[in-house]
């Protein structure tokens, strides 16, 4: 029996290959004023942001509710007696936290495992993403704790901002305080560590700081899998990931959007790359 | 009392003090002794600084053995030392006192020896000592001394007369060994320095009051005019932290060292000099009552001085802390300019310490920085070429680990802070540092304070004139059109970020054009224009 796999949608994995691998997407909910969308489900990326240029207020988002993520697993657990949750990290989003509570309030009896993934986009994503794999052939729960375990250790992103204001309205800024209010035009690289945003570098130009995404990459000598994440540049992404792809030409690199609820957070123009690998 | 034979501590005070005097009243001569016609790192300001602070804490001195005074005098120097002379002058009173340690008095032949010792201690204490400057000066006058002493006359007046008449002669041939000099037709200034100071000192050993009081010091390149000007004195050395707490302790077997270290515990910048009988107690303290109780049971306590520093100052420091993440390492950066100060403040630096190109901090004002910030390691960008040298001089005053990253520029200084990595210890980012402020261009824009021919140009006094790198390769009327200038010599088609920092005298409406322009001449440019308030400059320009 396949043991299922569940995340929330911070991970912004692809919904394709959630679906290819039965991955179970928990969406959060992105809202403008009073109107509520599901992330990725009632909303796509680019709908979010045309709507986040026209909208008066910030939006806000939220969790889906606790009873949301009880149906899920109870739902689940008519398939299968094992469910591996990987979280957001719960240093930025109370996902985890509902995860762990909902446990207790399901009916059926089902064994399920939350894990603290302590990343969030893309590196949350692939390390959700190797786990569906070794479900799909065939790993047990206990393999699969193992294998994330590792692999959380294994993942790594950064990002380039064209902006850290939203990050900091929404309170995600992290020790990437240290970074605002620069009086000069910089664009801050930023990335994860201990669960919490992290000010890793300040290019002073796009251009560098796109570099600085190549040679972060490159500077692992082997990689799983990768992705090159963007919010509202397309052709920056797909140039970075062709950069990528001659120099990995064995690695899967996905092509991924932000999530809104993500959008929401880090703004416009960003641009990442995740990677699932080990250094040195 | 015209000392012959020998001279006692109270001797080496009073002649010394003499040569501050004197040195005084040519410092703006010898602050005009410029090789570039730009608003300059001061010289003689920055050497009488340095003997200022010397002379005062040889009057603080209790032993009064030339051991006592040239070990007070050379702590003085120490953390009293301004600008690239003033380190040097340090360094020569380092060697005087290890030459003249453990001595009551000594003799003319002793005296020369103390001055090559001097000599050699001030070439060691540079990785790249230059011939035609201070060094040359300080040596070739220890030669004749030892000389002198060994085949003349072992007498004290005559020995440092031949000094005298050495330093003079190897002040006025140091534009034959600088070609820079040479060309700016200038001897070297802080070899005028130096041979000013020595004269004081002869005339005191002289008896020659009358002299010291009513003449003037000559100045040993007279063909040049010199164009007086005021002395920038940097007021306020103080950087503030708490309260300003001042005192002194009488009382018997008193233990300065000990007194110290107890006392660095309880507040910043702590200076403790004395004896077992007197000692005078400097601190910063944000418990000046928790400091006066711990020494009272020592003596008796006089010349009580408690100042609440600039709380707008310290509120300024708390927010800088709040606002970094908890990093090991914090950055000192010698900036002027409000507009530059925000710059070098919002990319991260710790703590800015006012200065630049024609205000050169101490030491102590660097040490002091240091001392305040929270970090166990401190990063120093000096940011202007000759304030490198006093920052060197940090490390041995403090217990903190420095790394100095040698930036002569304020783009180079950017740079370096841009390249700092959260994430990596201290050595690797001075690497990166080191490695950032290299990639950078620097072109500076000033006006010549008077007229000269250089590098093959005519430049008049008031002209615009340009710099790439700290070469001197542009002059004409206007400030913005010398800038255009100077860039054209830059592959501007390689080039992807130029950073305009405008001065305090250069309107946004003059910058922006300039930025304009260069935006449509290279498209592929990212021109930023900043608002840097630096005085004499109008414009900074960083090209990466």
């Amino acid at each position: 029996m396949t043991v299922k796999i569940v995340t929330d949608s911070l991970g912004d994995i692809p919904s394709d290959v959630a679906q290819e691998l039965g991955i179970t997407i928990i969406p959060l909910t992105v809202h403008f004023g009073e109107e509520v969308y599901r992330d990725g489900v009632d909303l796509t990326t680019e709908q979010f942001y045309q709507k986040l240029l026209k909208s008066k207020a910030l939006p806000s988002t939220q969790i889906a509710s606790l009873g949301v993520f009880v149906q899920t697993y109870d739902k689940l657990a008519e398939e299968s007696d094992e469910i591996l949750v990987i979280a957001n990290s719960q240093k930025m989003s109370a996902s985890h936290e509902a995860m762990v509570e909902a446990v207790g309030k399901m009916k059926r009896p089902c064994r399920v495992e939350v894990i603290d993934s302590q990343w969030t986009v893309m590196a949350q994503g692939l390390i959700v993403i190797a786990a569906a794999r070794a479900a799909k052939k065939g790993a047990g729960i206990d393999e699969l704790t193992a294998l994330t375990e590792k692999n959380i250790s294994r993942a790594d992103v950064r990002m380039a901002f064209e902006t850290l204001n939203y990050l900091e309205e929404g309170g995600r800024i992290g020790k990437a305080r240290a970074f605002l209010g620069s009086k000069l035009k910089v664009t801050p690289i930023l990335g994860i560590r201990e669960g919490e945003t992290f000010p890793f570098s300040r290019e002073h130009s796009r251009a560098r700081a796109i570099d600085h995404l190549y040679y972060f990459a490159t500077s692992f000598s082997h990689i799983d899998e990768m992705a090159v994440e963007h919010a509202t540049t397309p052709k920056e992404a797909d140039a970075l990931a062709k950069r990528l792809k001659s120099q990995f030409p064995k690695t899967h690199i996905y092509r991924t959007m932000v999530s809104p609820v993500i959008g929401a957070h880090v703004g416009p123009r960003v641009l990442g790359v995740a990677v699932l690998g080990d250094r040195g | 009392m015209t000392p012959t034979k020998s001279i006692d501590g109270q001797d080496l005070r009073e002649m010394f003090a003499a040569a501050a005097s004197w040195l005084e009243k040519s410092s703006a001569d010898i602050d005009a002794l410029n090789v570039f016609p730009v608003p300059d790192g001061d010289t003689g300001t920055n050497m009488l600084l340095t003997m200022r602070s010397t002379v005062e804490e040889s009057q603080l001195a209790a032993d009064h053995s030339v051991s006592g005074v040239a070990k007070a005098m050379s702590k003085g120097a120490l953390v009293g030392a301004r600008g690239n002379s003033g380190v040097i002058l340090s360094q020569i009173f380092n060697g005087l006192s290890q030459a003249m340690d453990g001595k009551d008095a000594i003799t003319g032949k002793e005296l020369a020896d103390a001055l090559a010792k001097a000599s050699a201690v001030a070439y060691a204490g540079l990785s790249n000592p230059v011939e035609g400057t201070i060094l040359t000066v300080i040596r070739e006058a220890s030669e004749a001394a030892q000389e002198h002493a060994a085949t003349v006359s072992d007498d004290i007046v005559s020995v440092v007369e031949a000094t005298v008449n050495a330093a003079k002669e190897s002040v006025a041939k140091t534009p034959t060994l600088l070609p820079v000099l040479m060309e700016a037709g200038v001897v070297d200034a802080g070899g005028q320095g130096l041979y000013t100071i020595l004269e004081g000192v002869l005339h005191y050993l002289k008896g020659e009051m009358e002299q010291l009081k009513l003449r003037r010091p000559w100045m040993v390149a007279s063909s040049i005019p010199l164009t007086a000007k005021a002395p920038q004195m940097v007021g306020a050395e103080e950087v503030p932290y708490g309260y300003c707490t001042n005192f002194v302790i009488k009382g018997e077997g008193l233990d300065p060292d000990k007194l110290r270290k107890r006392l660095e515990k309880r507040g910043q910048s702590v200076i403790v000099v004395g004896d077992d009988s007197a000692v005078r107690v400097h601190i910063h303290t944000l418990d000046p009552g928790d400091v006066v109780s711990y020494v009272v049971p020592l003596g008796t306590l006089h010349q009580i001085n408690i100042r609440n520093m600039d709380e707008q100052y310290r509120d300024f420091i708390e927010m800088q802390k709040e606002r970094m993440p908890t990093v090991e390492v914090a950055i000192v950066a010698v900036v002027v300019g409000e507009g530059l100060a925000n710059v070098f403040t919002s990319l991260g630096a710790t703590f800015i310490v006012p200065g630049g190109q024609t205000m050169n901090p101490s030491t102590k004002d660097l040490l002091q920085a240091v001392e305040a910030v929270s970090s166990e390691k401190v990063i120093i960008l000096p940011n202007n070429k000759n304030i490198v040298l006093t920052a060197n001089q940090v490390q041995s005053l403090t217990e903190k680990t420095i790394e100095v990253v040698p930036t002569t520029t304020i783009p180079q200084g950017v740079a370096a802070l841009l390249a700092f990595d959260y994430e990596a210890d201290m050595e690797t980012n001075a690497q990166n540092m080191n490695k950032a402020k290299a990639a950078v261009k620097s072109v500076e824009v000033t006006r010549a304070v008077r007229s000269t021919a250089l590098g093959g140009l005519d430049i008049k006094k008031k002209q615009a004139i340009g710099f790439l790198n700290g070469d001197l390769v542009a002059v004409g009327d206007k400030p913005d059109a010398v800038v255009q200038d100077v860039l054209a010599r830059v592959k501007l088609d390689e080039v992807e970020v130029i950073t305009i920092y405008y001065g305090d005298d250069t309107t946004s409406a003059e910058a922006e054009a300039v930025g304009d322009t260069l935006d449509k001449q290279h498209p592929q440019l990212q021109v930023e224009v900043v608002q840097g308030g630096q005085p004499y400059y109008n414009y900074i320009v960083s090209v990466e």
